[in-house]
């Protein structure tokens, strides 16, 4: 049995760990992961892709709702610019991938800014209802602004390339997904070990009181917003690099609320909690079709005809559940499955 | 001169809808200090809900009226019960997520059962226009105005002179005092719940007689957000006021700058009014101690 650690100094306490065994558990999900495009399908690479671009953008979501404690309901808002940012700079300016991809990241946190100033002055309700204003005036703009953007039509998006490398097909752009994660991954954990992570989490607990003790409130709250719109631009870039072809329909209101959904799934403010969350909320509906499939035809032509509303039903019904029943999340389970075995004979 | 006056009476009438929105919202956020996102849904339940009651052979439309009344207010109770009274003592962020979890699971529901293509509601109080002084109104234009005018004066009533309204704006001043004075803060909260939902169904009715049964009517909800802020989350007659102006507001911008801008007006206006005013026109300032 593990005993208690004791921690002598301050690099101890930010650690990112204090044992050796997570880091040989992630490099051997990761391995696991790497060797995946080797047995799974098209289908099954398709949906391990959607996990890990949009992991991104809900550790994006993450950062602000869970770690700073400010709502947005727009985050569907700046996934539609990365995605619009990505495909004109590759599409109509030609543009490298990569370089277009982290552009597209900092549009994002440029066009945070407009609900960035008002979260200066608003709070809780009011802050949500902003951010969810953004989304309309987002999509607005899109579909008004034609000369640039193609309006209704929608844009094609070329495929993510890397000095001369192009990452098209299903097992290339895979592995360009996954080096994203691990990339987000790392930059979440060690942002959130710096003095403006632990400033995030104070200003979350009573900003206020944050601000009493010598954090400058609106430093701290713009730049929750404007990461957190990086890394969902940088998703937003993605999920257009990984579909090809983008309209302002792949981005509705619904993908906020789906965002929301993954996160308290998840658990809120806590960076393996985000990648479950996202995990179970994209798997849900392909288990639910496997599971009914066998119940008969009916139920198929429902899943078939209703797609979207049964997600909607079943995203509901996840979020409403779990705050109910584990407002910790997938996060909150696995601490105690894990307590449980560390502690295995003498567990309760 | 005249294409303006159209502007402004067929805003007021969208305002008058999206005021009885605001109601709904505003009345919840007074007794219990949160905001119901499934407002827009409950409206559309109760809507599709009134739509099948029509259906019944036979059925006339006064007796209609009180009976949707009364399904809503039982629709009320029951979602404050279930749902919103467990999470009691929880974060706000948590309180706020399961209105938006019951949002999604009553709209989707609805789709699934009554499906999602347009119907035509009846029209009980018949479709010719009424002329007042060169103005066209529908009766289900006259409709929304009336039952936004005539539940203004009620609530204005409701929380100066009842004995409950009282003790809902004590509970909303000071939970705890409220409850040291003797008030039962539970059934004010369940009472607030089931007036929103009658806001709701006046709300729904309104939509129903002025357009179709349709999808669209939970978008409502979303739609009387500026409304409520405009007028301030708290002040349940300030939302009617809100309501109006932006109402107004929306269609003057679709008249003269552009159709599109129509969608959004509402949403550019109170971006700009919460820079100014953070608690909205009417809205009290909070006062926090640390």
């Amino acid at each position: 049995m593990r005993s208690r650690t004791y921690k002598t100094d301050v690099a101890q306490l930010v650690a990112l760990s204090d044992h050796r065994a997570p880091w040989l558990w992630a490099a051997a999900a990761l391995a696991l992961l790497a060797l995946a495009p080797l047995v799974l399908g098209a289908f099954g690479l398709n949906l391990l892709i959607t996990i890990f671009v949009l992991s991104i953008g809900v550790l994006g979501l993450n950062l602000l709702s869970g770690v700073a404690g400010q709502i947005s309901l727009g985050h569907a808002g700046f996934l539609l610019i990365g995605a619009y940012a990505q495909a004109i700079l590759t599409t109509d300016y030609k543009l490298p991938g990569l370089l277009a991809l982290l552009l597209a990241g900092a549009v994002a946190a440029l066009a945070s800014l407009v609900v960035g100033v008002p979260s200066l002055r608003l709070k809780g309700l009011y802050l949500a209802i902003t951010t969810l204003a953004f989304t309309f005036i987002v999509r607005h703009v899109v579909l008004f602004a034609e000369g640039l953007t193609r309006g209704s039509n929608g844009m094609p998006v070329e495929a993510l390339s890397v000095a001369g490398f192009s990452f098209k097909g299903d097992q290339r752009f895979y592995y360009a997904a996954l080096v994203m994660l691990v990339l987000a991954v790392l930059a979440t954990l060690n942002l959130m070990r710096t003095r403006i992570g632990r400033a995030w989490l104070a200003v979350r607990d009573h900003d206020i009181a944050a601000r009493a003790m010598g954090i400058d409130l609106m430093r701290t709250k713009l730049l929750a917003f404007m990461v957190s719109a990086f890394y969902t631009g940088v998703a937003g870039a993605l999920v257009a690099a990984q579909t090809r072809f983008i309209n302002v329909d792949t981005f509705s209101v619904l993908v906020s609320i789906e965002a929301l959904a993954m996160v308290i799934v998840g658990g809120m403010g806590r960076v393996h909690g985000a990648i479950l969350g996202t995990a179970l909320i994209v798997l849900l509906p392909e288990t639910l079709n496997l599971a009914f499939g066998a119940a008969g035809d009916g139920v198929k032509t429902l899943m078939a005809d209703r797609i979207y509303e049964v997600k909607g039903l079943m995203y509901g019904v996840v979020i409403l559940l779990f705050l109910r029943l584990e407002p910790e999340g997938l996060a909150g389970i696995w601490r105690k499955v894990k307590r449980f075995w560390v502690q295995w004979p003498l567990s309760q | 001169m005249d294409y303006f006056v159209n502007l402004v009476t067929s805003g007021l009438v969208i305002g008058a809808l999206y005021g009885l929105v605001a109601m709904g919202f505003a009345i919840v956020y007074r007794a219990t200090g949160m905001v119901n996102f499934a407002q827009g849904e409950v409206m559309m339940l109760i809507a599709y809900a009134a739509y099948s009651l029509s259906t019944i052979p036979g059925l006339p439309f006064w007796l209609l009226l009180p009976l949707v009344l009364a399904a809503s207010v039982g629709l009320g109770l029951v979602i404050e019960r279930l749902f919103i009274r467990p999470m009691l003592g929880e974060p706000m962020f948590s309180r706020v997520m399961v209105t938006i979890g019951l949002a999604v699971v009553i709209r989707s529901s609805v789709l699934l059962i009554w499906g999602v293509e347009p119907t035509a509601f009846p029209r009980p109080l018949g479709s010719e226009p009424l002329r007042l002084a060169g103005i066209a109104l529908y009766p289900g234009q006259i409709f929304a105005l009336v039952s936004l005018a005539l539940l203004c004066v009620l609530m204005a009533l409701f929380f100066s002179r009842s004995r409950i309204g009282i003790a809902m704006r004590a509970t909303s001043d000071n939970e705890t005092t409220a409850l040291l004075m003797g008030i039962d803060v539970k059934r004010i909260s369940g009472i607030a719940w089931a007036l929103s939902a009658v806001f709701a169904a006046f709300a729904g009715l309104s939509f129903c007689l002025m357009f179709s049964l349709e999808p669209e009517i939970s978008q409502m909800g979303l739609r009387g957000f500026p409304a409520t802020i405009l007028g301030g989350l708290d002040s349940v007659v300030g939302g009617a006021f809100g309501g109006l102006v932006i109402g107004v507001a929306e269609n003057l911008a679709g008249g003269y700058l552009g159709r599109g801008l129509k969608e959004i007006a509402g949403f550019v206006l109170i971006v700009v009014v919460l820079m100014v005013k953070p608690y909205g026109l009417f809205g009290q300032r909070e006062i926090e101690r640390v």
